[in-house]
């Protein structure tokens, strides 16, 4: 037992774990109103939603790729989601199930179209991108749909048992089940070891075909979870849902020492990893600093975590033999 | 039941445009270590591609333990119990041994819990099988070469492989891992697995190695024989055709030219200590050593890839400051024909005339605005004429050229840069005999016109050939030199001895450490 | 007769895919296969299609428009080209864009500095930032995709920090002209800019040193660098090169609309991503390194806007534009791969 944890110092959450103490300790410490019930309740439904979008991304991070249309989907299945219930007038609980279906349809498509045509993600990704945004405003034509069931949005918002909202539920049963499925089922392996070196694992009878496509599935069902939880969250279906996820679905898992070569990610890192971004994005608010500068401080996290695993990964390296690919 | 546990009978195998094996046979059977033996394009590769399912043949039979089939492809192959362990390691690197070695047996459902401590119990079985004492949960990455290896050979051996192919298997191993491996592969052999050794190293073939089949030009030169009566000349004769030929260059001394290189105690960043080496005008310096020596590593240091970081490197005499390649290229004059042609020597993507012109570019685009083709032409197509480059035209790509061609290339951009210092690492991998032989002829030549050459090649005949002095290293460190008296026994046994006695040295730190 | 081959198609790696190795008869029939003939006679195709169902499409003033917006696709094109010829990625095109643009109307407006220092002042600001790009990724040794990503949001978030999102409109009229001037009523001077950086960029890759050593370095790092190319300064210069060409994307935007505007790129500058790639992809450019295709890029960027132009004109939803987008692009990468391995194959028999 204790092998598999390994060195504390060396394990991903121990870093961000410290981190997001310390900051917890000092906000606290300078605004008490931080530490609000309130105040946990907001946090926590930013985080619910946020660790949905970083995990989409933290899926296909683990193969080795990337997804430039988290947000689109996202997009694309809030959209869905909301425009089913306000024009079909379907209840919510079949809407959402629908939304996640073409979640899910949108992330095989992602999957099949890289694993077939052998086109690097990226493009692949930026095409679908576009086409999914571009379904997004088609269907809406810029304008939102505003009519969502009460119970939507109050599942949205309120809490069930102090400050923990609904909307943790979801987020964390989606942790659980990313944990479990990475550390012991075949495919969460099968994907890992894709990322880690496909020649080996295609050498070893694993479908990298098939793994890649139920990789960029579940990101994609992950992608429309989130879009979905966003509705009820916002009180409406807003087209531009989704367009800032880019950054954010990359950051928190670069914070939570994903490498982006594939092969290393970790459920409770980038956990960490949302909940760091969400404080930090807070304490700008609560300082009164201008929320322009999130971006940049965004931008400045990714490159200091993706620095730190670098330098990690060339410290180690030299201790160790190298594995060629 | 046969006495064979595998057989190919009358192999044919084409592509388009190549006849790659043709009525090839060979009997494989328990309880042997069979040598694969063949030069660069033999058809060595593509019978283990056959045999190991990856292709398909296109004629003759293929048994194993009595019974034709049919292979679908490698999972097939396995499943009859061939295994392979490649040159290259196909390890997951972050998963444990247990989980490497069982990948595909995770568990029956995708959707399963896998029990780790089930795997570890059966690693652990296998692993001490091969006397490897590492613990199944340790992450691969953090294993040495040779450790790995083992895992890939006991994951073969759990998978109920025995027939094992081992390409190559000693290549990256240090003398004393290859002595473990090898006590290894003859208790493996005792206890009845066959085991075909594909290597380039006669020496060890001839160790280790009761059985061998040889292929030329993708027939049999002898088939599945025993090695009782074979020596060294025997091997090379049914390799090539004819016994190595030692051409009858004369030993001479250029040291009383002036010195072109030198360096004094140079110690690198990369390990090296206190190397003492010296190169004059006109004289070509071989450097000799195993696999990890660092020889490669001093060359590019001396070319500014790694740093010097004591001691001092001489050009014509003078202090040269290298902080970069393009120091030594460009100021220096000194060029380096990598072992590697294919990612360090060559553009792949790019044409012949691309390829050679890159020494070039800088020199001739100095005041001139416009650099044309024909200006590149006009300095890069003497060279490649001289090495007589077969292609139908300069903007073929160099991808496509065959490896004696490429390597042809290679050489020529250095002669476009007009390089007073030529460091030239193993030249003759993977080319055939005749642009082997020409190489030769040329390197010499160039050193006749005044060029200083270091040679670099694990090939001793071609050391001897060539070399007017040998340097030996060994681990990072100079062992000694020996002037060439182009005696071959003479020669290889003094070189054996500085090597040896390093060995020694290092091994009796290891047995006092351990 | 090679050489006049060379000189129509303006390619700068001197060999269509190997193609070139047969002179004579074979030479007009290779024309045929050029990615860049291909993409000429699907503009032809297209912009006859687009006639019939449209006739006002080559109106004096709908051709103007169209020419007028394909100069800055183009160039957005060529911005993103010259890193991918490093093997890599520039995700903050639109984001140096826009921050050359802002930096440029902030010095003609708040600074009252004459507008060609301001415009070389964008340039440069382009420039500088592509450098810094360039230098981190060096010097770091991580992929581009990462530190762009990262920089893309920095400068874009510092850019709206400092200007407190605000727009600077009081451009002086010799740069608003530019963009809207037109020559015998159917040329935009800015699209003659565009073709004179297309021209100068061929030259750069065919006739100089500097030109020749980055697509090598891209091509073959390893190689490049142990044949004496200064790798590490070749990638900086391509995302220096890089920035300034989005910088005068922004400049050309800024003349068009007579204002610089900070979401003239969208949100981060994340617009201008989809164009950025097209132009390259579909004209030939791989996303491996080591070759670029000048006229390639510039048809390539030039069809997108003829299809985009006639969608509209045509009134076939400008909401779905982006998914046609889109769905051109994944044709357009998977018709490449099509026929790159038709002429591997071909050349093996």
């Amino acid at each position: 037992m204790n092998a598999q944890f390994g060195n504390y110092r060396e394990s991903d959450w121990f870093g961000p774990l410290l981190i997001t103490i310390g900051a917890i300790i000092i906000v606290g410490w300078m605004k008490p109103s931080f530490l609000s019930s309130f105040n946990i309740q907001i946090l926590l439904l930013a985080i619910s939603v946020n660790a949905l979008i970083a995990f989409s991304q933290m899926m296909i991070i683990a193969i080795g790729q990337m997804n430039l249309s988290v947000g689109a989907i996202g997009g694309m299945a809030a959209i869905a989601f909301a425009g089913m219930m306000e024009v079909w007038h379907i209840h919510w609980t079949l809407a959402a199930f629908l939304a996640l279906c073409i979640g899910l349809v949108a992330g095989i498509t992602n999957g099949i179209l890289v694993a077939w045509t052998g086109i690097s993600a990226f493009v692949i990704t930026l095409a679908t991108l576009s086409v999914y945004k571009g379904i997004n405003l088609g269907i809406t034509e810029a304008q939102p749909f505003y009519n969502i069931p009460d119970t939507v949005k109050s599942l949205g918002n309120d809490t069930f048992f102090g400050p923990l909202p609904w909307m943790i539920l979801p987020t964390i049963v989606v942790a659980f089940g990313l944990w479990y499925l990475l550390r012991r089922l075949p495919l969460g392996r099968f994907i890992l070891a894709v990322g880690g070196n496909s020649h080996a694992a295609e050498l070893s009878g694993i479908s990298v075909t098939r793994t890649v496509i139920a990789a960029h599935a579940i990101s994609g069902l992950l992608a429309a979870l989130a879009g979905v939880m966003l509705v009820g969250r916002l009180q409406l279906g807003q087209p531009s849902i989704g367009d800032d996820w880019l950054i954010l679905s990359f950051a928190a898992p670069v914070i939570g020492g994903a490498v982006l070569t594939g092969g290393k990610v970790s459920v409770a890192s980038t956990l960490l990893g949302v909940v760091i971004v969400v404080i930090i994005n807070q304490v700008l608010v609560l300082f009164n600093i201008d929320p322009y500068l999130v971006q940049v401080v965004l931008g400045a996290l990714i490159l200091w975590a993706v620095g730190m695993n670098r330098w990690r990964e060339v410290r180690t390296g030299k201790n160790e033999q190298r594995v060629s690919a | 039941m046969s006495e064979f546990v595998f057989e190919a009978k009358g192999l044919c195998k084409s592509f388009p445009g190549v006849m790659a094996l043709q009525d090839v046979n060979m009997k494989l059977s328990a309880g042997s270590i069979h040598a694969l033996l063949g030069e660069n394009g033999a058809g060595k590769s593509t019978l283990i591609k056959i045999v190991t399912g990856i292709h398909k043949h296109d004629a003759g039979d293929v048994f194993v333990d009595g019974a034709q089939l049919e292979l679908h492809g490698p999972r097939d192959a396995i499943s009859k119990g061939i295994g392979v362990v490649h040159q290259e390691r196909n390890l997951i690197p972050r998963f444990s041994i247990s989980e490497n070695m069982f990948l595909e047996q995770l568990s029956s459902h995708p959707l399963r819990s896998i029990d780790f401590e089930i795997l570890h119990l059966k690693a652990r079985y296998w692993l001490d099988m091969l006397e490897l004492d590492s613990d199944p949960k340790t992450p691969v990455q953090k294993l040495s070469v040779a450790k790995m290896q083992l895992v890939e050979i006991a994951k073969a051996l759990s998978l109920n492989s025995h027939i094992l192919f081992l390409d190559e298997p000693t290549a990256s191993l240090t003398p004393h891992e290859t002595k473990n491996l090898f006590s290894i592969l003859r208790r493996l052999r005792d206890d009845g697995v066959c085991m075909i050794f594909v290597s380039h190293k006669l020496e060890e073939v001839q160790e280790i190695c009761d059985q061998v089949t040889v292929l030329r030009d993708g027939k049999n030169a002898c088939e599945s024989r025993s090695m009782l009566g074979l020596d060294r000349q025997d091997i090379v004769r049914l390799m090539i055709g004819r016994s190595e030929q030692i051409p009858i260059w004369e030993a001479r001394d250029r040291t009383n030219t002036k010195p072109v290189l030198e360096l004094n105690k140079a110690s690198t960043s990369i390990g090296h200590r206190d190397v003492n080496l010296t190169v004059h005008k006109g004289e070509i310096v071989g450097l000799y050593g195993l696999v990890g020596a660092g020889r490669t590593e001093l060359a590019k240091s001396i070319l500014g890839k790694y740093l010097v970081v004591s001691g001092e490197v001489l050009v014509n005499g003078k202090v040269a400051t290298i902080n970069s390649v393009a120091d030594a290229v460009g100021k220096y004059k000194i060029g380096y024909v990598s072992e590697d042609r294919k990612s360090e020597g060559l553009v792949l993507m790019h044409s012949i005339l691309e390829n050679v012109g890159m020494t070039v570019w800088q020199r001739l685009s100095k005041g001139v605005a416009f650099l044309t083709n024909r200006a590149i032409r006009s300095q890069t197509v003497p060279f490649i004429n001289k090495l007589e480059v077969k292609s139908p035209s300069l903007e073929q790509h160099v991808g496509n050229l065959s490896g004696g061609n490429q390597q042809k290339v290679s050489v020529a951009k250095w002669l476009a840069a007009g390089v007073n210092i030529l460091i030239i690492d193993e030249p003759s991998v993977g080319i055939d005999i005749k642009t082997k032989a020409y190489l030769h002829e040329l390197i010499r030549e160039l050193s006749d016109e005044g060029t200083a050459i270091l040679l670099i090649t694990s090939d001793m005949p071609e050391m001897i050939t060539l070399a007017d002095r040998i340097v030996v290293m060994n681990d990072y460190l100079v062992m000694g030199e020996l002037p060439n008296t182009r005696d071959y026994t003479e020669m290889s046994e003094g070189i054996m001895q500085l090597i040896h006695d390093a060995e020694e040295t290092a091994e009796s730190f290891v047995q006092v450490t351990s | 007769m090679n050489n006049s081959l060379e000189a129509t198609t303006n390619e700068v790696d001197a060999s269509s895919y190997g193609e070139k190795e047969k002179l004579g008869s074979r030479l007009s029939m290779r024309i045929f296969l050029t990615n860049e003939f291909g993409l000429l006679a699907l503009i032809v195709v297209f912009v006859i299609i687009f006639t019939i169902l449209q006739p006002g499409f080559i109106s004096k003033y709908s051709l103007f428009a169209l020419g007028r917006t394909a100069a800055v696709n183009i160039i957005i094109g060529f911005s993103m080209m010259v890193v991918i010829i490093t093997g890599g990625l520039n995700l903050a095109v639109g984001s140096i864009g826009v921050c050359a643009a802002m930096f440029s109307g902030w010095l003609m407006q708040s600074i009252g500095v004459p507008w060609p220092i301001a415009l070389l002042g964008g340039l440069a600001m382009g420039a500088g930032l592509g450098a810094l790009d360039g230098i981190v990724i060096v010097r770091s040794g991580l992929h581009s995709f990462i530190i762009t990503l990262a920089s893309m949001s920095i400068f874009f978030g510092i850019m709206i920090f400092l200007t407190h999102a605000g727009s600077y409109r009081e451009i002086a009229p010799e740069v608003i002209a530019p963009g809207r001037m037109r020559l015998f009523g159917y040329v935009s001077p800015l699209l003659l800019i565009t073709f004179v950086v297309a021209g100068l960029l061929s030259i750069l890759f065919r006739y100089t040193a500097t030109g020749r050593q980055m697509l090598a370095a891209g091509a073959s790092p390893e190689t490049a660098e142990l044949s004496g190319v200064r790798v590490n300064r070749m990638t900086i210069l391509c995302h220096a090169l890089s920035g300034v060409l989005a910088g005068i994307a922004g400049l050309m935007l800024v003349s068009r609309t007579g204002a610089a505007i900070p979401s003239m790129a969208g949100q981060l500058g994340q617009d201008w991503l989809l164009p950025a790639f097209l132009g390259p992809v579909l004209g030939g450019t791989l996303l491996t390194g080591g070759r670029a295709s000048v006229l390639g890029t510039l048809l390539g960027a030039l069809l997108v806007t003829t299809l985009t132009t006639g969608l509209l004109l045509l009134q076939i939803g400008a909401f779905w534009l982006q998914t046609y987008l889109g769905l051109l692009l994944l044709v357009a990468v998977l018709m490449d791969r099509v026929r790159r391995s038709y002429l591997a194959r071909k050349k093996l028999v």
